[in-house]
């Protein structure tokens, strides 16, 4: 088997597995996010947009400074978006027999410059304290098409498999197989990014990693500084300018003339080495007297001015957007009142300056509640996650989003300090809420509530007692909203007023700081939802058929009558 | 020690054929708890220290395992194992008990003993607290399962549901021949009690709207006109008197097990002498049981049963 082929199996493989791992409970003593940490436009774009030095980031700053040797072999060997896109490409091989004329670096340079426009932009938004990285980096686009779009496709095929399966599998003993219940998933916008992703395939119908090629800006950045590696692609004098290499190099780096490369497109990959019938090429330490590499063409002044300055100008114009989150005025800024981030992010601003949008946290978290939003936290905010208690609430016992962010900007708490770190407080929606508006008994948002923040009180009016949020118990997890047995919307809703967001210190110091008593109800470990098993009501207004109900001032447990 | 267990499932088997054959009856159980009705007690109650000793008691008393299940018949067996408690907090079944129960049917010949329960904390801690499945992990041809994946279930008709017409119910218990309800005593905090009749909730796809859009003791009773357990095997060693069904609450040894055929009889045995919320009740006094009566599917008249008291 060709060398990188094995090296991008395994990259490939431990990119997945880690991704499989970035679950709740979640094993301690991994780093489900290395591979994000290793995107050069990660780490450069985001310590530009937060103008902070993120040592969480350096294996990224380490890739850029290894191509200084090893040329962007990162990209033919470690990077799962290229393996990806290499998986994909045999399907897509166009029917045209490539020859050395249509193949060679000069034939098909026509759009490389635009890897480097686009790093441009994105470098210069950050520069402007905008991040854009998620528009172009390769580990968060691939990381977002496994986490969004091909984990729930995987657990619904489980899902439909056992459907099939269960019966066989339990006459072969296989119970606990037979019995597996896989937790789905639902996730916003994945349509979108599989569709994104779709285009990226398909553009390799023209060009065999025609993302690499010409559009990857973390690829770009890699190319600036491998235009001349310590180790790089040599040809002897045995060439006999034949060309297969010139055909075969899947990024087109191989100048017509065959010993002459552009290495900063060259992902050393090898494929010229082994295919060359003579053995002329072989990759190692390059000498002063070969001829100069081909340059990266056509990368004008003006185009990198234009790019620059649309960069700049994208960062202005989402910062004088509305519902922009930095307050210009002193005032709090418009923003969207059910815009929940999750419990530990930092502050908006910083978040938006450090999420990269790879849907870890969302594929992480066990309840579901963490999904992509469109345009809810702005256009600056595209993508970034959101508490949707609606779907599922922020599960007690689990601090994963945390740990499995790239940047931090989520941060990684304890447990005892996430159920601090108040995201928002319930509110009831009186006009829905089936005790306020129907006068019918209900007391499920109580019954849920994991820190006792709902309280009934008796009112005039009312024959049942109505429930209120008791602000300062409030965490903002979002299990009333869950579970509340109203159709449709919710009767009570998260809001993010009272949410409490650092980017630094103890949430359980500004908890007693604030006032906010926060004392949860014990619940197992591994428990996601509190159970609902005593809704003692929700129950529809007595119909004449049901007995009458018990007497007013009876002392009788519920569910007893009187002799 | 093996040759002691293939005995008595020797001597099973051939009572139970023999039963069979005598009784004629092809589908079994109806036909032979007829034929056995004047012959074993309405109810057995037992009390003793050790929970599976107390067991195998009840069911002897009431004619042995071999009345119930056939050789290769698959049985459901139905616990409290739904909340992550230790045996000792009195939210689910002894796990001796269960224990005991499915090696009776493993002694009697079932092809295959599932002993199951749709959870409602995390099924890892359940199973693990509730150490029912340690107890039954040496059980042959024995599984416990939690079941919650809705592939698991099937919808079935309620033909005498008054509010109930139709249910989703765990697909293996309606394809078993046998089902053994072996709830704990409890108390619960919209049902009253939750015994072998509010049990069987746990077998059920959707129990919200058991609470939300019905009402919660009609459809207990409607649920239990289908899902009428053969034989209820009542651990009551330990009794969660209120805080019920999940607990914390308080908890009161009884060292009893109580089984019978009749599950409303069992139910209003149990009501009648455990203490609920610090008070003594009387059968009757709890909704779904008296409605269960009243429509014919069992006996609260506990005065005019058949009850056998036994001393371990």
């Amino acid at each position: 088997m060709r060398f990188q082929r094995v090296t991008q199996g395994v990259s490939l493989a431990l990119f997945v597995g880690l991704l499989a791992l970035a679950a709740y409970p979640y094993p301690d003593g991994i780093a489900a996010d290395f591979f994000l940490r290793l995107d050069p436009l990660i780490a450069t774009g985001t310590m530009l947009a937060t103008g902070a030095f993120l040592v969480a980031l350096l294996p990224g700053l380490l890739v850029v400074a290894s191509v200084l040797i090893f040329g962007r072999a990162f990209c033919g060997h470690v990077c799962p978006m290229g393996t990806t896109l290499d998986i994909l490409q045999t399907p897509l091989n166009p029917g045209r027999k490539p020859t050395a004329e249509n193949s060679a670096f000069e034939a098909t340079s026509r759009y490389r410059r635009y890897k480097y426009l686009f790093l441009a932009v994105i470098l210069a938004s950050a520069v402007g304290g905008v991040s854009l990285v998620y528009l172009g980096s390769p580990l968060s686009l691939v990381t977002r098409l496994y986490a969004l779009v091909l984990y729930p496709i995987l657990v619904l095929l489980g899902e439909l498999g056992l459907r099939v399966g269960s019966g066989p599998l339990m006459q072969m003993g296989l119970d606990s197989l037979a019995y597996l219940q896989i937790p789905q998933k639902v996730f916003v916008t994945n349509v979108f990014v599989a569709s994104l992703f779709a285009v990226i395939v398909g553009l390799a119908w023209a060009q065999p990693r025609f993302w690499c090629r010409n559009l990857c800006p973390a690829g770009a950045l890699m190319g600036l500084f491998s235009r001349k590696p310590l180790i790089r692609r040599r040809v002897d004098e045995s060439c006999t300018e034949c060309g297969s290499c010139i055909r075969r190099c899947p990024m087109g780096a191989i100048s017509e003339e065959p010993s002459r490369t552009a290495h900063s497109e060259c992902v050393v990959c090898l494929r010229c080495a082994e295919v060359c019938p003579v053995s002329a090429i072989s990759f190692s330490r390059g000498q002063s007297a070969e001829a100069g590499p081909v340059q990266v063409p056509d990368l004008t002044r003006r185009g990198v001015v234009l790019a620059l300055g649309t960069g700049l100008l994208t960062a202005g114009l989402f910062r004088t957007s509305m519902g922009q989150p930095r307050p210009l005025t002193g005032e709090k800024p418009p923003v969207d009142a059910y815009l929940i981030r999750p419990p530990g992010a930092v502050p908006e601003p910083e978040f938006l300056a450090q999420c990269v949008r790879c849907g870890e946290c969302m594929k992480a978290c066990p309840t579901n509640t963490l999904q992509p939003t469109w345009l809810q936290g702005g256009w600056e905010g595209l993508f970034t996650p959101v508490l949707t208690p609606r779907v599922g609430a922020c599960a007690l016992n689990c601090n994963v989003c945390g740990k499995v962010c790239p940047t931090s900007a989520i941060r990684d708490l304890s447990v005892i300090e996430k159920q601090h770190a108040k995201t928002g407080t319930a509110n009831i929606i009186r006009s829905t809420c089936l005790v306020w508006e129907y006068d019918r008994k209900c007391l499920v948002c109580d019954e849920v509530c994991l820190y006792d923040a709902v309280s009934f009180q008796a009112v005039p009016d009312r024959r049942n007692a109505v429930p209120f949020v008791v602000e300062n118990r409030c965490t903002g997890c979002g299990w009333c909203e869950t579970k509340c047995p109203v159709q449709g919307s919710s009767a009570i809703r998260v809001t993010l007023h009272g949410e409490v967001r650092l980017a630094t210190g103890s949430y359980q110091e500004k908890a007693r700081e604030y006032g906010l008593v926060f004392k949860a109800r014990q619940t197992p470990y591994h428990q996601i939802a509190p159970e609902t098993f005593d809704i003692p009501g929700a129950a529809p207004a007595p119909r004449p058929s049901a007995e009458p109900a018990a007497p007013s001032g009876t002392d009788l447990p519920e569910g007893f009558i009187r002799e | 020690m093996k040759n002691g267990h293939s005995r008595r499932e020797f001597l099973k088997t051939g009572l139970a054929t023999t039963a069979a054959m005598l009784t004629g009856s092809g589908t079994g159980i109806v036909g032979m708890s007829q034929a056995y009705a004047n012959q074993f007690p309405d109810l057995v109650v037992v009390h003793g220290r050790r929970p599976a000793e107390n067991a195998r008691a009840a069911v002897e008393a009431l004619g042995g395992m071999g009345r119930f299940v056939k050789p290769g018949n698959k049985v459901v067996i139905k616990p409290n194992m739904s909340f992550a408690r230790t045996p000792e907090q009195g939210s689910n079944t002894n796990p001796d008990v269960v224990a005991e129960v499915a090696r009776l049917c493993a002694d009697a010949g079932a092809s295959r003993i599932s002993v199951l329960d749709n959870v409602l904390q995390s099924p890892q801690d359940c199973l693990k607290l509730s150490k029912i499945p340690a107890g039954c992990q040496l059980v042959p041809r024995t599984t416990v399962q939690n079941i919650q994946a809705r592939r698991l279930f099937r919808e079935t008709t309620v033909p005498k549901g008054v509010e109930v017409k139709k249910m989703e119910v765990i697909a293996e218990v309606l394809d078993a021949d046998v089902l053994i309800a072996v709830p704990v005593g409890k108390s619960h905090s919209s049902a009253a009690v939750s015994l072998s009749m509010k049990g069987m909730m746990g077998l059920i796809y959707d129990r919200v709207s058991f609470h939300s859009r019905y009402n919660l003791h009609q459809a207990i009773v409607d649920m239990v006109t289908v899902l009428k357990p053969h034989l209820v095997v009542m651990d009551a060693t330990k009794i969660l008197s209120d805080g019920g069904p999940g607990g914390p609450g308080k908890v009161i040894p009884m060292d009893l097990v109580i089984a019978s055929t009749d599950m409303v009889a069992a139910d209003a045995q149990m009501v009648a002498l455990g203490e609920w919320y610090g008070k003594k009740f009387k059968p009757d006094q709890v909704r779904h049981i008296r409605l269960a009566a009243e429509q014919g599917l069992g006996r609260i008249d506990l005065e005019r049963l058949n009850v056998k008291s036994i001393n371990i």
